[in-house]
């Protein structure tokens, strides 16, 4: 059943009245339909052998592949999972305006600084890291306190260009600023785009600093910048010859290659790692903690990794794994030569809506 | 019981209500006679008994109705609303600040690109509403009153123009004209065009196309009541054609102000154009920022507050509007003997004149966005090239998640728009009466209600209906489909109970009291001789309601219950999965479908439905 069914945890109401009763009729229909809808329900909750009575899994998930690892989770362990698929946004939402009641049991998104913002307001679980053999991307991305746990990694600010319009790309960041792009370049807003922050923060850690960073921006833009909302629209723009080098997610942008052979993806030195991570909330029931690092420790199994690279092939499932004998797709650029850096979510999560803020305020208008 | 009958006031509590101010009925009186009146003595007990019960009940409701009015509208807009917009103030109250009263952030939104903002959209309101009584009043007019050539399609059409998100409409016309769009790549080099479409010109535009089917629906409600008695009586006197339309349309002011209103309040809350077009014009709008502000980490909810405050202030705009046109006057014409109305012919160079005018809209608010979305879901490599695919269309119906979601979303928008018709019908009724200080406190919530976005709604509902004490007392509707249905019916009341303002604002309280006055009890006299007059916009009200439901996303996405995702959040995952096209094909396989079921309910009305009650509701002949 959904968590609490409206006719098991009825309102107290003081007296019959005709609208009330009929908003909750309909309201228990309705709460009657979707429980029969969903993929979760009572009726599939089953006593797991050698475990406390299982409850079921709240999952907030923004990744391409969630309902397939979910599914498959739930088959193996013998846990209900209720999923909530949705953008990054509207989750952190939830969890923000839920904080003092939170319903939800396990977050799964792509950027680290979320984390770290959850983390510095006591909302995550610490403490807990599956026993798994970490490379070094993994190693990178693992924070200290061990409050979210990454699963894989994507690269922010990844370079897509048409390779028959642009046969010799820039190689650097500094060539971004040559004369001959002017016009050509396009990205994301960080407003709207939660992979392009970090690609933002990355720059400015890079160059020392947020003043440097928002030269470089500035520059940028008096060298023509076009910014798109995300990474759907900035590649639309790529492919339609509006622009001829979009800066987006690297998942987004060897994606695009699949569908316009023309496309090329090349990673310019530092590149800012972007992981996506699983933390668990450290206001959840116990059992559902516990139910919670049994997922964390399917996903990084090679049962959870599978249905990782296979279950949103020209989406998510481009990631670079986190984990020795895990190979990445053929189809991602091999990361070998390409110096990596790691922002400091702890540092640069409190300053995005104010990076943000100036970024739309001096980069977009 | 029969006493109780006897003793229980006449129709002034009456569920419909007559009006307060009401005229004397059609026998001279102005009071009713009781359930015993003449007629009623031959009748059997039993039956007797049974229209006392229905007297007693619906007197009983009636005495109910009031409070019970009030107390819905707090649980489902005040409380809410009251519980995310006290942040603005009070952001420790809810654990997102430290500070437990403030107004650092009224003054922020006061000062820099917020306020700006605000006066944008404040404007651009204004304007997008003027815009679609322009429009849409004339294509009423002309559908409703005239022999326009094809005007059965044009309410058909006008109901795909409702359903479409506008984000649809303004993708479309972006990917038309933008730098290197279709435009330019067809050969029209027409750099005006593109600094006229991208800018606040186009904003306008296209949020003035997004207020006339809210024009359409309200005026063509009233025309429906508006006998023909009234032109007859004009052009009787001597009054040309002209003067004859100069003297009904004022009797049409309930509609064209309420038009106006829920236009502006639309526009003021809209995200779809504010997050596309006008964004990227550089064209900052004030919702824009409320959703920057929800949608960042951290949240600031306050910020958003602040923002949500002034939206609601901002109605005052229109009231103070309505107020003036609408002060004192009487606007009941449609009664017993309301004349069924004759269409004009037109001369064949206004005919065509009409066409063109019709035509035009329809290519600018559906032409475009559908060429938009059908390439978007036709191309596979991001508009690369005109080669077209089905391929997204084939991942549309052969993924297994599509269907739970599309059943979903019509049985929540069938069951909230069949709560919200019933709602907004009370509502209207009772904004439709004398205007008093309570009416008038009614009218400034709903349309307050309908100018906060959405998303204000959906976090004020979490906050409200998470409340930790709640959870102890067994109160836990957070993340069920009980919620996410209350919020739907809290977000379409107000803008329902607008759109039947015009409608029932034309009833006379003379059809109730001849039902009373032949010996049938309230409900009954209500049912045999006010439905009828009003079925056709309750109707409409009804499907004004599913439509916007059906593919509605920011109170999807923050209240649905975990495992049963509606249709929006379905598409919206696709779309923000880099699966564009995909979510895209979705996106046009959901419009049809709606679409479909609004073919059904408005074909049902008409197989079912009386002919008289077409006839009255019809409004025209011929």
């Amino acid at each position: 059943m959904t968590k609490v069914a409206y006719g098991s945890t009825r309102p107290r109401r003081p007296r019959l009245v005709p609208q009330v009763a009929a908003l909750s009729a309909a309201g228990a229909l309705a709460a009657t339909l979707g429980a029969t809808a969903g993929v979760a329900s009572a009726s599939s909750v089953h006593r797991s052998s050698g475990r406390s009575k299982v409850v079921p899994l709240v999952v907030y998930s923004a990744q391409g592949y969630d309902k397939l690892a979910t599914e498959d989770f739930s088959k193996k362990y013998h846990i209900p999972v209720q999923l909530d698929d949705n953008s990054t946004g509207p989750l952190l939402t939830q969890i923000e305006a839920s904080k003092n009641n939170p319903k939800w049991g396990l977050l799964w998104v792509d950027g680290a600084t979320a984390f770290a913002g959850l983390d510095t307001q006591h909302l995550l679980l610490r403490g807990y890291e599956p026993r798994v053999s970490w490379n070094s991307l993994g190693l990178q991305a693992l924070p200290k306190d061990k409050s979210y746990v990454p699963t894989g990694v994507t690269l922010a600010g990844a370079m897509a260009y048409d390779a028959a319009k642009v046969p010799n790309p820039p190689s650097s960041w500094a060539d971004l600023l040559a004369a001959k792009w002017k016009g050509q370049i396009g990205t994301n807003d960080p407003s709207q785009s939660g992979p392009t922050y970090p690609f933002v923060a990355g720059m400015m850690n890079d160059l020392g600093g947020i003043g440097a960073g928002e030269t470089f921006f500035s520059d940028l833009k008096a060298n023509g910048l076009v910014v798109n909302p995300t990474n759907g629209p900035t590649l639309a723009a790529l492919a339609s010859g509006q622009i001829n080098i979009a800066l987006v997610q690297s998942s987004a942008a060897v994606g695009a290659t699949f569908s316009d052979k023309n496309l090329k993806v090349r990673y310019l030195d530092p590149v800012t790692i972007l992981p996506s991570a699983i933390g668990i909330d450290a206001k959840a029931p116990k059992q559902e903690q516990v139910e919670a690092e049994e997922f964390a420790s399917y996903v990084l199994s090679p049962a959870g990794q599978k249905v990782m690279q296979t279950g949103d092939p020209t989406g998510d499932s481009l990631y670079y794994p986190v984990l020795n004998g895990i190979a990445p797709r053929k189809a991602l650029p091999p990361l070998t030569g390409v110096k990596t850096q790691n922002i400091d979510p702890y540092v640069w999560g409190p300053k995005e809506n104010t990076i943000n803020a100036w970024f739309d305020q001096s980069i977009v208008q | 019981m029969t006493l109780a009958a006897h003793e229980s006031p006449p129709a002034r509590t009456d569920l419909v209500g007559g009006r307060d101010d009401a005229e004397p009925t059609a026998s001279g009186t102005s009071s009713v006679p009781g359930p015993r009146g003449p007629g009623r003595e031959g009748r059997r007990v039993g039956s007797t008994r049974r229209s006392d019960l229905w007297t007693l009940s619906a007197e009983g409701l009636a005495r109910l109705g009031r409070p019970v009015l009030w107390l819905s509208i707090v649980a489902l807009i005040l409380a809410p609303s009251a519980c995310f917009l006290v942040l603005a103030v009070s952001p420790r109250l809810f654990g997102q600040g430290s500070a437990w009263f403030t107004l650092s952030y009224l003054r922020a939104v006061l000062t820099g690109g917020t306020a700006t903002a605000l006066v944008n959209s404040v404007w651009v309101s204004c304007a997008a509403a003027a815009l679609g009584l322009a429009v849409g009043f004339p294509i009423a007019w002309l559908a409703s009153r005239t022999d326009l050539p094809g005007r059965r399609v044009v309410a058909g059409a006008m109901w795909f123009v409702l359903l479409l998100p506008s984000w649809l409409p303004a993708i479309g016309w972006q990917r038309l004209v933008q730098p290197d769009g279709v435009m330019y790549r067809i050969g029209l080099d027409l750099p005006v065009v593109t600094h006229l479409v991208m800018g606040p010109v186009g904003v306008v535009l296209l949020l003035g196309m997004r207020c006339v089917p809210f024009t359409y629906l309200a005026v063509t409600a009233a025309l429906a009541g508006l006998g023909q008695e009234f032109e007859d009586a004009a052009r009787v006197h001597g009054a040309t054609r002209t003067g004859a339309i100069r003297l009904v349309a004022p009797i049409l002011a309930p509609a064209i102000t309420s038009a106006l209103a829920i236009g502006f309040a639309e526009t003021v809350s809209d995200f779809g154009v504010a997050s596309t077009l006008a964004y990227s014009s550089h064209f900052p709008l004030a919702t824009y920022q409320l959703y920057a502000d929800v949608n960042g980490f951290p949240p600031s909810f306050s910020g958003a507050a602040a923002i949500g405050w002034l939206l609601v202030a901002s109605v005052a705009v229109p009231l103070a509007f309505q107020a003036r046109a609408l002060r004192g006057r009487s606007y009941a014409v449609l009664s017993g003997r309301t004349r069924p109305v004759v269409r004009r012919e037109l001369r064949p160079r206004a005919k065509l004149g009409a066409v063109a005018f019709v035509a035009l809209f329809y290519g600018a608010a559906l032409g475009v966005p559908g060429f938009g979305a059908l390439s978007s879901s036709l191309l596979a490599d991001f508009g690369a090239s005109f080669r077209l695919t089905l391929v997204n269309y084939r991942l549309v119906f052969a993924s297994s998640g599509l269907s739970g979601p599309l059943e979903r979303s019509l049985a929540y928008g069938a069951i909230t728009a069949s709560v919200t018709v019933v709602g907004g019908f009370v509502f209207a009724t009772m904004l439709a009466r004398k205007r008093t200080a309570t009416t008038k406190i009614l009218d400034f919530l709903l349309l307050a209600a309908v100018a906060l976005p959405s998303v204000v709604f959906a976090a004020g509902y979490i906050f409200a209906y998470n409340l930790p004490f709640l959870s102890r007392m067994g109160i836990d509707i957070y993340q069920t489909v009980t919620l996410l249905v209350l919020g739907y019916v809290a977000s379409s009341l107000p803008t329902n109970a607008r759109v039947l303002v015009g409608a029932v604002s034309q009833v006379q309280r003379s059809l109730h009291e001849a039902g009373r006055a032949h010996g049938a009890g309230s409900v009954r006299a209500w049912a045999r001789g006010v439905f009828p007059v009003l079925s056709r916009p309750l109707t409409m009200a009804w499907l004004l309601t599913f439509t916007g439901i059906f593919l509605e996303l920011p109170i999807s996405q923050l209240l649905y219950a975990p495992g049963s995702p509606p249709l929006s959040v379905a598409i919206q995952d696709n779309l923000g999965n880099y699966h564009f096209g995909t979510g895209m094909a979705q996106a046009v396989v959901a419009v049809l479908f709606a679409l479909v079921a609004v073919g059904v309910v408005l074909g049902g009305y008409r197989l079912l439905a009386p002919k008289g009650w077409r006839r009255i509701g019809g409004g025209a002949h011929g």
